[in-house]
């Protein structure tokens, strides 16, 4: 059974139609890329998907599971990570922290002992620095555990981002123009990262990127958006072949 | 006793109470202006259940801890699901109506005039035994996987909620923690002054005692018990400014705002870690110069 189902959803925000039926079918291992110009309605898929608002229509389900009308908190605690397109990092938390609030939910001990130092506090909170460092080194940002995210460059605060939604353990993870602010080199060792997740942890992966070159390169499968619509999902070679993508899309990028 | 004996007793119960406004105003974000009611509820429950109703002490100040808790839960729960600004709403309309409630009650509460007769228990010594418990307690608390979430709520509550924290239980957990331990140095308070009135709870202290946190600084305990030491034993200390408190506070909260405005010590926190590092910082600073 696919991953993640989304099933005709709808979305508008008063006479902005931002969401006119979209469909994904995502399995195990697979990058789904999602492309279109500014304003086609990406980002608010992926916020329809996470649970920030409710479809106006349709369906989405996560593993086999309804989760259209759950809360963002639980629909998160079911498998779904993601990141922002305008980072959106703790402030205030060190870097660790920042992934540990993403294992907080599952830690298990309660308000005792978060005021008292119980020995099972000590346990869990021991149990989450591991996984969470497990994390931070996958992102290569291992060695900066104790920096304020503040203090970090785009490119690190960004692939933070990346290890906070990893720790979420999720099914599925939506990125949203990880590459976007990135230099030519961050974006290469992003590539290779997203890759890696996808071999090694074997989710399913929503990638929207402006950058033609990376999302063609790593997806399996491309969905065009434009005013809302899809108007071409397939291969790469497919949807860089279709004419009513040229241009609507790569016709434009070219001039 | 001493006047200064006095001063300190008072700034310590003054310790705890910022502490509980702290974790609600500091690590959560949410700004309370009723939170001195939680303080009354908390003394005049104890004093009225020990003076009119002969209640041994170790029951009493629990009991006013309990209610004030209860009642919290009643007040929180329509606010934490709202926008966060709207817990300032709620929390002044309930704490003006406590206030008026106190004042109506006269049998019970003594109404206007205050309740008298509640015997002096607290010293120095149980203030302080208190404000350490209640700053190790909250100390805890910042580092452990609620506080962590309390600041991400502060911070994102849309983020917060994308890594399924959830936000409404965490923002109750900060909420309670703070009414309980604002509702213990209540208890503190009427036993120490042994005299209680509605007037000492409205909404001008709560609105002071957020400020001591702003001063001392949004993310720092550290900061705001230094805070409460410098704003509420400064006016103690410089008797003849007394009348020009709200000035003083004004002054000083424009001080902050223009020249610091993540307070006195922003998120710094003195843990052994950070001391050792001062002490080094000191150590090099003190090398006699020219022997290199
Ligand atoms: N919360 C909202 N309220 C009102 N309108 C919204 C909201 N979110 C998105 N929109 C509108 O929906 C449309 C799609 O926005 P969206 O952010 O999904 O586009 P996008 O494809 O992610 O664009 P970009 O490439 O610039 O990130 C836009 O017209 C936007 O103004
Ligand atoms: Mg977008």
């Amino acid at each position: 059974m696919a991953l993640l189902k989304v099933e005709h959803i709808y979305k508008s925000f008063g006479g902005v139609k931002a969401i006119q039926d979209f469909s994904i079918e995502a399995n195990r291992g697979e990058i789904h890329g999602i492309i279109g110009p500014n304003g086609a309605g990406k980002t608010t898929i992926f916020n329809v998907i996470s649970g920030i608002y409710p479809a106006d229509e349709g369906k989405v389900l996560l593993d086999g599971k309804d989760i259209t009308r759950m809360e963002q908190h639980l629909i998160s605690r079911e498998g779904m990570g993601r990141t922002f397109q305008n980072i959106r990092l703790f402030k205030g938390l060190s870097v660790l922290d920042n992934t540990m609030c993403a294992f907080d939910p599952r830690s298990r001990y309660g308000v005792p002992g978060s005021l008292l130092p119980l020995p099972k506090r000590y346990a869990e909170e021991k149990r989450g620095r591991e996984i969470c460092m497990g994390y931070l080194k996958m992102v290569g940002l291992e060695s900066y555990a104790q920096e304020k995210p503040e203090n970090m460059s785009y490119g690190y605060r960004r692939r933070l981002e990346i290890a906070r939604a990893l720790t979420c353990e999720p099914k599925v993870l939506l990125l949203d123009e990880p590459a976007a602010g990135l230099n030519p080199v961050e974006v290469g060792e992003l590539t290779e990262l997203i890759l890696r997740l996808s071999r090694e942890l074997g989710f399913a992966i929503l990638l929207i990127e402006h950058r033609l070159e990376l999302v063609m390169n790593i997806s399996q499968i491309i969905h065009v958006q434009n005013f809302g619509k899809t108007i071409a999902s397939g291969t790469p070679g497919q949807v860089r072949s279709d004419p009513g993508v040229i241009e609507a899309y790569l016709g434009k990028e070219e001039c | 006793m001493t006047l200064y004996t006095h001063i300190l007793t008072q700034i310590l119960i003054s310790v705890v109470s910022v502490a509980g406004v702290f974790v609600l105003t500091g690590m959560t974000g949410m700004f309370s202006l009723g939170q001195a009611a939680f303080m009354a509820i908390g003394a005049y429950t104890s004093g009225i259940l020990v003076t009119k109703l002969s209640a041994p002490i170790y029951l009493a100040w629990p009991a006013g801890v309990v209610l004030a808790v209860a009642v919290g839960f009643i007040v929180g729960l329509p606010t934490v699901r709202l926008r966060r600004d709207y817990i300032s709403l709620v929390t002044l309309g309930f704490g003006e109506a406590i206030t008026a409630l106190l004042n109506r009650t006269t049998a019970l509460t003594g109404g206007a005039s205050g309740l008298t007769g509640i015997p002096k228990v607290t010293t120095l010594w149980s203030a302080l035994v208190s404000a350490v418990l209640v700053i190790t307690l909250i100390s805890l608390f910042k580092n452990s996987k609620y506080g962590r979430q309390c600041i991400a709520v502060r911070s994102d509550e849309l983020a917060a909620k994308s890594m399924g924290i959830n936000v409404p239980k965490v923002k109750m957990i900060a909420f309670l923690i703070s009414v309980a331990v604002t509702a213990y140095g209540g208890c503190l308070y009427a036993f120490y002054t042994a005299y209680v009135d509605p007037s000492l709870f409205g909404w001008k202290k709560s609105a002071e005692w957020v400020i001591m946190v702003f001063f001392g600084g949004v993310n720092s305990l550290t900061g705001s018990v230094l805070s409460t030491f410098v704003l509420s034993g400064l006016p103690e200390v410089l008797r003849f400014l007394q009348n020009y408190r709200a000035i003083i506070y004004a002054v000083l909260v424009l001080l902050i705002i223009n020249f610091k405005p993540a307070g006195l010590l922003g998120e710094w926190e003195l843990t052994p870690r950070n001391l050792r590092r001062i002490i080094a910082r000191g150590r090099r600073v003190q090398q006699p110069k020219g022997v290199n």
